[in-house]
């Protein structure tokens, strides 16, 4: 693991939601503090214009943009870029530290598929994560549209993809596995809705796995499949219900949650890089 | 009148709808229909509130009145709260004629002997059912009116439905006073729990139509069975599975409406089974799961699961036996011997 722990604890135990990004045109990295300029003034721009986050109060925001070099899979990748947004403390006191409205941040980690294709002139920066008010999001998003001719989309992440995702956690190691995996399902088309919430012993489910993965390093999609029939067979064995033909709309481990709506919580630094990885993947296949 | 009063029925009266003001000010009775009828219910209700609490300040109101008007919002609005329910057991065959005035000296006699700061409050309802509130002190600071424990007894039954305060401590002492004052001997708690209290009294005082052990071979004439369509695509062999599962449907869960819960919990300590030829896990100890089913109506979603092709028909006893042995929480291990596809739930 490259990344300095310190630098990407920003990133942990957050919920972020997940865009992928088109290539931004003519980003030029030593041009940061300009674009935090013109960033701010848009931001400024549109609240004129009412369409301000919150109404009638006086926000005085500051944003800031940053690179973060560790943040990335190989040497090809572009490194990853932060953008934050604060409330400019108003008290003079000593207490006046800005407040932390909304962060995103762009990256891709061993996004060869989609930069081995790409002019020079363009910047691959596939995956882009936001936490906080959907306003900001949507402010930020229009600047950098604007400005490098980029196109964002909403990822949602299928149940097939989500299988995979806690096949592959289910399987890491932890020095101390404190939370079940649970997958949570949903069958909506029913008289009344019902939602299933399966979690399995830590212990046990990678016990499974470790008896399903044949090459270690290694997953293929039968695996992932042998694995999740594993499970269903469980389930009905029990319950006779045939959890295959309900939605898959969560999952959950000790090492990240991923939600279907496009919605990721990283709780382990340890395989921060295999879950971007992962995530990078979806998102330049979104693009394609 | 108290400052606390005060504040405690303003905030009693804000809890409630605006059109449902007036007539819980009548359930409760503490303020002459004079007086009701210088309210203005047409304003916002902060100021509705002020009034209400101006009119009890003229007939001075203490906290005994303040909690009965309590009981009577949460008796209306019962569903806000999560009920636990309680068995109560005898130790003999003695046929004691209940006395509701015994019952509630006794009551509050064993609160008190334990506990000097405790609001206690009853409220008789048309059902035989008795309202408690229990509002919780410590030696040295007053109850804390906001965070009441609520109990529900059917003096008929051995059942009790409690929706305990937040302070779980307070739970055994509130036991103890029941039994002491109820003549029975031990009280354990049930592995059922829903918001709709109505139907935890359902189930336990089985008032919801039963699956019956001998049934007759076809539905009763009359049954809304789904109208035949008129799509050609339905052969005769999905008509007569279709008719089939609605059959077993009306057997297991019977005909009419079913108990409301919101969630069903399952804690599996069975073993993982799989096909050999799979070649995967083979543990001599327990596959741990926890599982949990979640609905606004439980077991109706439960019941629509096989007719729309999610589940086999009949659906697993591990469900349907939740209204009959009236729990929603199970703990579910390997049955030893003979037949290990079956389940003990201790």
């Amino acid at each position: 693991e490259n990344a300095d722990p310190q630098k990407t604890a920003f990133l942990l135990r957050k919920a972020w939601t997940l865009y992928s990004v088109t290539p931004l045109y003519r980003f030029r990295r030593g041009r940061l503090r300009d674009y935090a300029r013109l960033l701010s003034a848009f931001i400024a721009a549109e609240k004129q214009k009412g369409l301000a986050v919150e109404v009638g109060v006086e926000l005085d925001i500051k944003v800031a943009l940053s690179s973060l070099a560790d943040l990335r899979g190989s040497e090809r990748d572009q490194a990853a870029l932060l953008v934050q947004l604060s409330s400019r403390s108003r008290a003079p006191s000593r207490n006046s530290e800005d407040k932390l409205l909304w962060s995103g941040w762009f990256c891709s980690v061993y996004g060869d598929d989609l930069s081995k294709d790409v002019p020079e002139d363009f910047t691959c920066l596939p995956l882009f994560l936001t936490h906080g008010p959907e306003s900001y999001t949507s402010i930020v998003g229009s600047w950098f549209q604007k400005s490098f001719d980029c196109c964002f989309r909403r990822l949602a992440i299928s149940p097939l993809n989500l299988s995979w995702m806690v096949a592959m956690w289910a399987g890491c190691k932890l020095d101390r596995a404190t939370s079940a995996v649970e997958l949570v399902f949903s069958v909506p088309r029913l008289s009344q809705p019902l939602d299933i919430s399966y979690a399995i012993h830590p212990e046990d489910a990678k016990a499974l796995w470790d008896t399903v993965q044949k090459t270690p390093g290694e997953i293929t999609q039968e695996e992932v499949d042998v694995f999740m029939d594993c499970l269903y067979a469980h389930f009905h064995r029990h319950f006779k219900i045939h959890l295959s033909a309900a939605k898959l709309v969560k999952v959950s481990t000790a090492v990240a949650s991923a939600h279907c709506d496009g919605i990721v919580k990283i709780l382990h630094s340890q395989y921060l890089s295999g879950v971007l990885r992962l995530l990078t993947e979806l998102a330049i296949s979104q693009i394609q | 009148m108290d400052e606390t009063v005060a504040e405690y029925i303003r905030r009693t009266v804000l809890k409630m709808p605006r059109d449902e003001i007036k007539t819980m000010l009548q359930t409760w009775g503490f303020l002459s229909e004079a007086q009701l009828q210088t309210l203005n219910f047409h304003q916002i209700k902060d100021n509705i509130s002020q009034e209400v609490v101006q009119l009890c300040e003229e007939n001075s109101a203490d906290i005994k009145q303040a909690a009965v008007l309590d009981i009577i919002y949460n008796h209306i609005y019962q569903n806000k709260r999560m009920w636990s329910v309680y068995q109560m057991k005898k130790s003999g065959e003695e046929l004691d004629c209940f006395d509701i005035t015994d019952f509630k000296k006794r009551f509050k006699g064993r609160l008190r002997s334990a506990l000097k700061n405790v609001t206690i409050t009853f409220k008789e309802y048309e059902d035989n059912a008795i309202w408690i509130r229990v509002a919780w002190g410590t030696p040295y600071k007053k109850p804390n009116q906001y965070k009441p424990s609520y109990v529900v007894y059917h003096s008929q039954t051995p059942y009790v439905f409690i929706s305990a305060s937040v302070l779980k401590s307070n739970l055994p002492l509130l036991c103890q006073a029941l039994i002491v004052a109820s003549n029975y001997h031990d009280i354990r708690e049930m592995e059922l729990r829903s918001h709709s209290l109505n139907s935890l009294k359902d189930i336990v005082f089985k008032r919801y139509s039963q699956n019956f052990q001998t049934y007759s071979p076809k539905p009763l004439q009359g049954q809304n069975v789904e109208p035949e369509s008129a799509d050609i695509r339905i052969v005769q062999e999905n008509r007569s599975e279709k008719e089939r599962i609605h059959r077993l449907n009306w057997e297991l869960f019977g005909g009419g409406p079913q108990p409301k819960l919101e969630f069903a919990q399952y804690k599996l300590e069975t073993m993982f089974k799989s096909d050999p030829k799979m070649d995967v896990l083979d543990k001599k100890e327990p596959f741990r799961c926890l599982v949990k089913f979640s609905s606004p109506h439980l077991l109706e979603s439960l019941k629509s699961l096989a007719p729309a092709g999610m589940a086999d028909a009949p659906l697993s006893p591990l469900l349907t036996c939740i209204p009959h042995k009236a729990r929603n929480y199970f703990k579910i291990r390997e049955k030893k011997g003979l037949f290990p596809e079956s389940f003990v739930s201790p």
